[in-house]
């Protein structure tokens, strides 16, 4: 039976209204048919490109153009679109507010790009930080923060994030030994840092639909940091302890707030790293491939119990 | 000849959509709750997240145990031996993923996917490895073809059978491989693999024309979809000099002289010819898929035109690309919401779909980090010499002095 046929015998029986079996049955032959998603691709594409080619232009001919024309140039575009914004934004709102116009999130995004290409700029040529890139990198996720928040913006909001994971990330690089110990240090520290302002922020009720880009962020983050201890030569008692207390966790979330994504790094982060614990002294190669087949099939049990149970929509 | 009933999966797109439109609020909630339960399915299926973690585990199991009969019965077996048992694994693998079909009815749930998936390989390793095993001079032998048909005919067999998209492209990229065996000649590869893809592309539209608006049509537009670009690539002679991995021609870059000058310009203007024709198709047909392809190839088009022509690439070709991209999305975009109801010959820019307002939010979160390298450069190193640029391949005569 074709939707079509399903949708008159609703109509018939009442479960439906005329006026919604007309509506649905032309969205179903798609009439009217929505360009929305390939207009928006086509405009995060465009913008992708303009911007790479300005700064490849910049840095292959900054020596002819010369400062001055370039720092006025790439003034320009950052000013033209934070000016856009600025001037068509509504009224602030802590809840999700559409954008005003079908291109506004993307001269956001323009001009938070060109924003940092401006920056590099001034500090690679003329130093104004003194190498403090830090804080270049610090002071930039706290302007993208805030332009995420003032214009509901998920792209700048990943912008911000990945800046501040810059950020602990240049503080590490400086650190006197390199040491893997030190990073996930940091790593956890920033996801502490951004799981816990999340939850407020969430808590808060400022914006509370991004707290999906925050999790998530944090989750990864967390367990590849958790994991590198894991699979560590020393000291990897903690790290374990910390990896099932974090399977657990993402487990529970997943589960009761029908969030999947977490069902799976439970599974595929956890078996990881319980692998190789269970596995780093095997040298047997017939133990090795049983424990796989045995334990494979554990998890996909218990998966399709999760799935039976839990997983069934798409 | 399918596994799935076309009731089944009638019901189970019913269902997809009745989840649409309640989500877009084009249905009350009790409405959706007392159509949901006429539209329950006999077919087991689970999210996308389950069914890529419980494929991840049963690839794990699967590769474990033939690894482990492989340890334990056979410790050095000949090569002929190995074949003989990929071969037999590779019926094993589909009779498993049959009978989990059948009996457990399940639909896109990872386990059958996975089983299928080995099969495939399994069967063309072992046919490999069994009758054709130490052949490795740069002369391919003349019935090693039969490895990639058999992965052709295989992976189409699964696609049909299973209506697993992702079948009928590893059946397009065994195709691939096909005309080395067969002639040295590069154009004569392209012109095979082109005319093999526009064959599938007529047998398609043609079944497709059948379908209108059922969930055979969802295949077909997948199909469609894969097979445009499949042309594409074929005839598009300058895409192996934009790195990109596109094999099975040999490898490495090759120039344009090796190919004769009319069907070099052919290609070229069939390039161009190609994204104007699937642009139209798509649109004709209200088809997402083949529109997204129409303007992936044409992007490719502007991209491959200077190597065609032999002109040199500037810096700011990227900018003007982006110009064009935007500039065109914001003038449809305006030309659209210019109708009446702010639709125009059946098109509109404005949101229909929960879907659309999903994929964007992902997406956005996402896509937004794609840029990140650019925007945490490495530490800068202290040295008073050190100057902004370095464009050692800027052009007209730019140094990498700044």
């Amino acid at each position: 039976m074709t939707i079509f046929a399903r949708l008159e015998r609703w109509k018939e029986q009442g479960a439906i209204t005329p006026e919604q079996h007309a509506h649905l049955a032309s969205l179903s032959r798609r009439e009217p048919f929505s360009l929305f998603l390939e207009l928006n691709v086509l405009l995060y594409a465009g913008v992708l490109a303009f911007v790479a080619g300005l700064g490849w232009t910049v840095t292959t001919w900054s020596q002819q153009l010369g400062d001055v024309f370039v720092l006025t140039i790439l003034s320009v575009i950052l000013g033209a679109c934070f000016w856009y914004c600025f001037s068509r934004a509504p009224a602030w709102s802590p809840a999700e507010t559409p954008a005003p116009s079908a291109i506004f999130d993307y001269v956001l995004y323009l001009g938070s790009l060109v924003w940092c290409m401006e920056l590099t700029y001034l500090e690679k040529r003329f130093q104004l930080l003194s190498g403090q890139w830090d804080l270049y990198l610090l002071a930039t996720a706290g302007f993208f923060f805030f332009l995420a928040y003032r214009f509901d913006n998920r792209f700048v909001l990943s912008l911000a994030l990945s800046s501040l994971a810059g950020w602990f990330g240049l503080t590490i690089s400086r650190w006197p030994s390199h040491q893997d110990a030190a990073y996930r240090q940091y790593a956890l520290l920033y996801c502490l840092f951004v799981g816990v302002g999340g939850a407020l922020l969430q808590r808060r009720g400022l914006k509370p639909h991004f707290f999906g880009t925050y999790l998530n962020i944090v989750a990864n983050i967390l367990f590849w940091a958790v994991l590198s201890g894991v699979f560590g030569r020393q000291d990897y008692g903690p790290w374990s302890l910390a990896l099932l207390v974090a399977c657990g966790a993402s487990l529970a979330w997943g589960l009761t707030r029908r969030q999947f994504a977490f069902v799976a790094y439970a599974a595929v982060y956890g078996y990881l790293g319980v692998s190789s614990l269970l596995l780093r002294n095997f040298n047997d190669t017939t133990a090795v491939l049983s424990y796989f087949v045995i334990t494979g099939v554990v998890m996909l049990v218990g998966l399709i119990v999760i799935a039976r149970r839990f997983g069934r929509s798409e | 000849m399918k596994l799935y009933s076309a009731s089944s999966e009638e019901t189970l797109r019913a269902r997809k959509l009745l989840k649409d439109w309640a989500g877009e609020g084009l249905l009350a909630q009790e409405q959706y709750q007392r159509l949901e339960q006429e539209t329950a399915s006999d077919l087991r299926t689970t999210n996308i997240f389950l069914r890529l973690v419980l494929f991840f585990f049963t690839l794990i199991i699967v590769g474990a145990a033939v690894g482990l009969f492989f340890v334990v019965f056979l410790s050095h077996p000949s090569e002929q031996t190995a074949g003989v048992f990929c071969l037999i694994f590779a019926a094993v693998c589909y009779a498993a993923a049959e009978i989990a079909v059948s009996q457990a009815r399940l639909h896109r749930y990872g386990i059958e996917e996975a089983l299928l998936v080995y099969s495939v390989g399994f069967l063309c390793g072992g046919m490999q490895i069994a009758f054709f095993s130490g052949h490795y001079s740069t002369q391919p032998d003349g019935a090693q073809f039969l490895v990639p048909a058999a992965g052709t005919v295989f992976s189409l067999w699964i696609w049909h059978r299973f209506g697993l998209w992702y079948a009928f492209l590893a059946a397009m990229i065994f195709a691939v491989f096909l005309p080395g065996y067969w002639t040295s000649s590069h154009a004569a590869q392209h012109v095979i693999v082109a005319g093999v893809y526009a064959a599938g592309l007529m047998c398609v539209a043609a079944a497709r024309s059948r379908h209108r608006y059922d969930h055979l049509e969802d295949a077909y537009s997948l199909v469609e979809a894969l097979l445009w670009p499949g042309i594409y690539l074929a005839i598009n002679l300058k895409l192996s000099s934009l790195d990109l991995p596109v094999r099975g021609w040999g490898s490495g870059i090759r120039a344009s002289s090796e190919f004769a000058r009319p069907f070099y310009w052919a290609t070229w203007v069939l390039i161009w010819c190609l994204p104007a024709v699937v642009l139209a198709r798509g649109v004709r047909l209200r088809d997402r898929f083949v529109i997204a392809v129409g303007a992936i190839v044409a992007i490719l088009t502007f991209v491959s035109n200077k190597p065609y022509l032999g002109w040199p690439r500037h810096t700011w070709d990227p900018m003007l690309l982006g110009i064009l991209l935007t500039g065109t999305a914001l003038f449809i975009q305006r030309w659209l919401a210019g109708g009446p109801s702010r639709i125009r010959h059946g098109f509109t820019a404005v949101r229909l779909s929960g879907k659309d307002k999903q994929w964007m939010n992902a997406g956005s979160a996402v896509l937004g980090l794609i840029p990140s390298p650019a925007i945490t450069p490495n530490p800068q190193t202290v040295n008073p010499d050190f100057r902004f640029g370095g464009g050692a391949s800027g052009g007209g005569g730019a140094s990498s002095e700044f």
